[in-house]
């Protein structure tokens, strides 16, 4: 089968409120395709609808073959599913929490065992096997919730944020441990809205906001359409935040756009040989004092920046997005 | 067309049971809370005295004993089935949705859990009532059948409330409004012949009523009354179980 997933024009309405719109893409066999976009721009509600979790409004979603609108059961029994959040049951051990899992797809009991042990080992919880999971740390809670998920030896993995909220160490784990599935020939699909593990993990990346799909290719190929731009990063000192010279940094000439990252400011130019003057010039004019300044090659995070005209680190859905995504009864699909 | 394996189903719907009620048992302390109620209820009550002085025994084998055994079954099994509230909150609902499961299975293995809940709670009562007042219960087999019949109808009230409530705390809330006028008007602590106009009109209207007449009526033999009484519980149980079944599948299938 070439294509492990195929969504076409998948479209889910929350009441008056859009949540996906026509969104298309196809994950091909043994891919690892992400899905980038920021929290709220409707990645979990896709996923949901493609795992037969949910209905959608319009549109199909064929998993391993299966439209999961005729045949959710087949589908299900296809895919594992790590959610966002960890899932599992408090009360009960990891063990116990995996027992369950197996019954659920049915393996028999001797496999169910071997398999508990071996996803166990993988992902280094055998010493706490029989403890409670609400004791877990959240490192082994999601180590927990992505083991849960590959019991069954699913052919498609699918991962709302597999790293979301973990330390380091724990994402580099599970970041490995997904591109070694990917290298047993298991597909792949993962949200994130952390660019840089879209840009390390996905063969192909989907970025969708305010729940349309609005660029799909190869990592490169989506870093390649700020081809011509160059990005500028500055520090400036003036015992303030360095947020509040985004808008008047905006608003500057050459300047196509301006968004935070990692405590520095990041301009986007096409020419910036003459925007450096105008960016120093305007800092002076405002009082500011520039600390340091570099010239950087545009990432991801860029091009994002760029198609979305939003970081992707900025707060999830402002009251204007909102209200776009809300349409009048009467224009309801 | 969709291929329906019974056998599959059938297991599906244990394990679900077997998953909810380990969970339930495995906190001691939660066991023996939810137990503590009934039995002060039936200590503080069973402090009534005849006219013709001594402890009310006639009161505590006829009311008392089966009241509480009804009253039992109701909080055991409408507790029960309330933790498909706290599954959603919680997300592991989503756990078991993901899966290869039916719908039919999950409401299935959910009813199971909350009826094994409420008989369960009702016959540890009903050992503890029957042993401390040294009083016999005369058919044991209608007991256990009304038993049955009164957990399977309040489990069909318990998904009504999971389907309605959207978080634990309006759960709680919708739950304490429907228990505990039950609890007062259904016959527990006192026989409806005794209550004032019109509340037996309205105590008639609630199942645990006819819970408690039944093994009250077990007591006394009126075999016709426990056989009418049982007709109501299974009305109710089966219209119950539909109407929540029909909210919660809308939940699992939005």
């Amino acid at each position: 089968m070439e294509n492990a997933i195929e969504v076409k024009e998948l479209t889910k309405f929350y009441g008056s409120l859009l949540a996906v719109d026509r969104v298309n893409f196809t994950v091909k066999s043994k891919e690892i395709f992400g899905l980038l976009g920021p929290n709220g721009a409707g990645k979990t509600t896709t996923i949901r609808m493609i795992c037969g979790m949910l209905r959608p409004t319009s549109g199909t979603a064929v998993i391993a073959g299966f439209d999961v609108s005729q045949k959710p059961l087949e589908v299900k029994r296809r895919i594992g599913l790590v959610p966002d959040i960890s899932n599992l049951f408090g009360e009960l051990s990891a063990r116990v929490n995996l027992e369950f899992m197996g019954k659920l797809y049915r393996l028999d009991k001797k496999t169910r065992r071997e398999r508990i042990d071996q996803v166990l080992e993988l992902f280094q919880l055998k010493e706490r096997q029989n403890d409670l999971v609400k004791y877990y740390s959240k490192g082994m809670h999601r180590r927990l919730t992505v083991a849960a998920a590959l019991l069954h030896q699913p052919e498609i993995l699918i991962m709302d944020e597999p790293t979301s909220g973990l330390d380091a160490q724990t994402a580099r784990l599970v970041r490995e441990i997904l591109i070694s599935l990917n290298k047993e020939g298991r597909t792949i699909l993962l949200t994130t809205h952390q660019i840089e593990e879209a840009d390390k993990l996905a063969q192909r990346v989907g970025i969708i906001d305010l729940g349309k799909l609005i660029a799909l290719d190869t990592p490169e190929q989506i870093k390649n359409s700020t081809q011509g731009m160059r990005a500028l990063e500055i520090k400036i000192l003036n015992g303030e935040d360095q947020q509040k010279w985004l808008p008047i940094l905006r608003q500057a000439e050459g300047v196509d756009n301006a968004s935070l990252a990692e405590g520095k400011i990041r301009i986007l130019s096409k020419d910036l040989s003459q925007m450096i003057p105008t960016v120093v010039n305007l800092v002076d004019k405002h009082g500011g004092r520039i600390e340091n300044i570099s010239v950087a090659q545009p990432t991801l995070e860029d091009a994002f920046i760029n198609l979305t005209g939003k970081s992707i680190r900025e707060e999830p859905v402002s009251k204007e997005d909102y209200l776009k995504r809300r349409l009048p009864r009467s224009g309801m699909r | 067309m969709k291929t329906f394996k019974p056998w599959t189903s059938v297991m599906h719907s244990i394990y679900i049971a077997e998953n909810d009620l380990r969970q339930s048992f495995k906190s001691v302390r939660h066991v023996v809370w939810s137990l503590l109620f009934p039995i002060f209820m039936m200590f503080t009550f069973s402090f009534r005295y005849s006219t013709t002085g001594g402890t009310d025994i006639e009161y505590i084998k006829n009311i008392l004993v089966p009241g509480i055994v009804g009253m039992t079954a109701m909080f055991g099994s409408t507790n029960e089935t309330m933790s498909i509230v706290w599954d959603k909150s919680m997300g592991v609902f989503d756990r078991i949705l993901a899966a290869p499961v039916s719908s039919t299975s999950i409401i299935v293995g959910k009813t199971m859990a909350g009826a094994v809940m409420g008989v369960i709670s009702a016959i540890v009562l009903l050992i503890i009532g029957t042993t401390i007042f040294n009083v016999a219960f005369a058919n044991i087999g209608a007991v256990l059948l009304i038993i049955l019949l009164a957990s399977f109808s309040f489990t069909g009230i318990g998904t009504i409330i999971s389907g309605l409530a959207s978080e634990p705390r309006e759960a709680m809330m919708l739950s304490n409004l429907l228990r505990f006028p039950m609890m007062l008007l259904g016959g527990v602590f006192f026989p409806i012949s005794a209550m004032p106009m019109p509340l037996p009109y309205i105590a008639r209207a609630l199942p645990l009523t006819y819970a408690t007449e039944a093994l009250g009526a077990i007591q006394t033999g009126y075999p016709y009354t426990v056989f009418f009484d049982a007709i109501v519980l299974l009305i109710y149980t089966i219209g119950t179980i539909l109407f929540g079944s029909q909210i919660l599948m809308r939940i699992m299938t939005r």
